[in-house]
């Protein structure tokens, strides 16, 4: 059960035929929680975008625990994989507990697992307020949700900056969230610009720039300090906290 | 049964009741040629005439509504109608050119027993044209779709502009009290069959595709992730508007504004689940429509029956702003 991306190049036509990917080889395992880094355009949402079936590689192909991702339909899709998107977007007067619904689209209706996802992102005190009417931060906690209640157990949980927009706590809440689930079983690959949050909370870590591999494996090993200057054009440092453990910091260009 | 479901039973009541105190007023009301007014059940001799015009207005209006419905889900906007997609156009155009070609074949009168067929295939070319321009990296942009849908519509009302300068003088009023809008009292048995069986399965089947469009008010990628077939449903919601549309089209010439305002007077009355929308919104149009009809029934400024069009767009067009102004506009 895991996820296999396999010489995966990928070109936007409207791009004029510079190629987003470039031959990515990267795997994701259950119970751990990959993070994919890199600049911006570095192709960290194209490469999820892959994965989740919505972009067809130019070449390569998507093993979702085995099978290529194209031979997968719709429903059997949505039964292996949830995903949270960049930007939340719901186009109707839904209520939080009716987006959250929607994650079972393709699977059996669970009032349990509904009110489960509501109440593991704190969100049964808003479940009957409008989506649309909700702050930023609080529509990716409604998604987040929404994503929770479809995936299935040994699921794979892909998410794209799902926490850009929220407090402090309630990202920490997030973070927590992600690494039960994936003690549970789950394939989490998660997409993130904080590379502070990334070094505390991912097992794994995929570096991407301008569509290559720059490198991918333990979190330790890929966030070498001299590695992360060259991709992001930035100084960091790994400063050590009273209580023993480290966090990455960074500083200037 | 849940708050939802109490409010979808509710708001379906209200509607019911509101449809047939609409279609009992249509048959009832009496006009003598003086211009009295009088409730009373028509004589059997010419009771038909009003019973086809509540036929032909319940199958334009519920036809209307349901393909707003229809084109709001696919486009994720709620300002999007039949009108600006240029399906309205393109099925004028359609019924304009069969006009047109049996007046110059000196076959007048074929056309109005067949006119479903000129409006369909008038709506779907456009719908071709608008589907192909709107293409963007293999999928259809809703964006594209409403700016070629306006571009498409407005080179369509020139062709029917054309049109109507190359018939004869004598075919200029009826052509110009048809693109007015008009609820006939007498009209082609074939047609009000065939626009009422579409109207009928239309509604049916779009009332089954419920669930997706609730799925589909999510992202792209998002409504894909949980597991809706996109592509397929914006095929099916793309032709089963321009049928319905083509539909009424066929019958009543373009009326403005019932695809627009029926689905958001559903809306605020039975929120934005679609499975209960749909049904809703077609009773939606069927007040507005029958009620138009009725309202022009009673109101006389001395020149004769008023075109349905000018009260249904007296009523949207404020609805509309209003939609704006509000915010309702907004997904």
């Amino acid at each position: 059960m895991s996820v296999a991306v396999r010489g995966v190049t990928h070109r936007y036509r409207h791009t004029g035929g510079d190629a987003a990917l470039r031959g990515i080889n990267v795997d994701a395992a259950p119970g751990r929680i990959t993070a994919v880094l890199g600049p911006n355009a570095a192709g960290k949402s194209t490469l999820l975008r892959c994965v989740i079936g919505a972009l067809t590689p130019t070449a390569g192909c998507v093993l979702i625990d085995g099978t290529p991702a194209s031979e997968l339909d719709a429903g059997t899709l949505a039964r292996r994989i949830a995903y949270v998107p960049q930007r939340p977007l719901v186009a109707a007067a839904f209520t939080v507990r009716e987006v959250v619904e929607l994650g079972r689209y393709a699977l059996p209706a669970s009032r349990r697992r509904i009110d489960l996802a509501l109440e593991q992102l704190q969100l049964q005190g808003i479940a009957d307020r409008p989506f649309p009417l909700l702050s930023v931060g609080q529509q990716q906690r409604v998604t987040l949700a929404r994503a929770v209640a479809q995936l299935s157990s040994g699921g794979h949980l892909l998410l794209d900056e799902p926490a850009s927009a929220m407090d402090l706590y309630h990202a920490h809440t997030c973070a927590a969230l992600l690494r039960r689930l994936a003690d549970e079983g789950a394939t989490v690959v998660i997409a993130m610009h904080d590379l502070t949050a990334a070094a505390s909370m991912a097992d794994e870590c995929w570096l991407l720039r301008d569509g290559r591999l720059v490198a991918a494996g333990p979190t330790s090993e890929v966030m070498d300090i001299q590695r992360l200057q060259e991709v992001f054009g930035v100084e960091f440092e790994w400063v050590r906290r009273p209580g023993g453990d480290s966090v990455l910091i960074a500083g200037s260009p | 049964m849940n708050g939802a479901g109490r409010r979808h039973l509710r708001g379906l009541l209200i509607l019911v009741c509101l449809a047939t105190v609409a279609a009992v007023l249509r048959i009832v009301i009496d006009r003598d040629p003086e211009g009295h007014i009088a409730l009373a059940w028509p004589k059997p001799e010419y009771a038909w005439l009003r019973w086809t015009a509540l036929a032909v207005g319940a199958t334009v209006g519920s036809s209307l509504a349901t393909s707003g419905v229809l084109l709001q889900a696919l486009l994720r906007n709620p300002l999007a109608s039949p009108a600006i997609l240029g399906i309205t156009t393109g099925a004028a155009l359609g019924v304009m050119t069969a006009m047109y070609v049996g007046h110059v074949t000196g076959m007048d009168s074929a056309w109005t027993s067949t006119s479903v067929t000129p409006a369909l295939a008038g709506a779907l070319a456009v719908m071709g044209v608008v589907y192909m321009l709107s293409q963007r990296r293999g999928r259809l942009d809703p964006v594209s779709l409403v700016l070629v849908g306006v571009i498409v519509s407005a080179v369509c009302g020139a062709l029917i502009m054309l049109l109507q300068h190359l018939v004869p003088s004598g075919l200029h009023g009826e052509i110009l009290r048809w693109m007015m809008g008009r609820i006939p009292e007498a009209t082609p048995a074939m047609s009000l069959a065939v626009a009422g069986a579409m109207a009928a399965s239309g509604i049916v089947i779009a009332t089954s595709m419920g669930r997706a469009m609730d799925a589909a008010t999510l992202g792209d990628d998002e409504a894909r992730s949980v597991g809706l077939s996109l592509g397929a449903l914006r095929i099916w919601l793309f032709l089963l508007a321009g049928a319905l549309t083509a539909g009424a089209v066929a019958l009543c010439g373009p009326i403005g504004f019932v695809g627009l305002i029926a689905p958001h007077a559903a809306r605020l009355l039975l929120g934005p689940h679609h499975t209960p929308l749909v049904p809703a919104a077609a009773l939606a149009g069927i007040i507005l429509v029958v009620g138009s009809d009725v309202a022009r029934q009673v109101i006389d400024l001395g020149a004769g029956r008023m075109p349905i069009g000018i009260f249904t767009a007296l009523i949207g067009g404020p609805a509309f702003i209003w939609l704006l102004l509000t915010g309702r506009g907004q997904a």
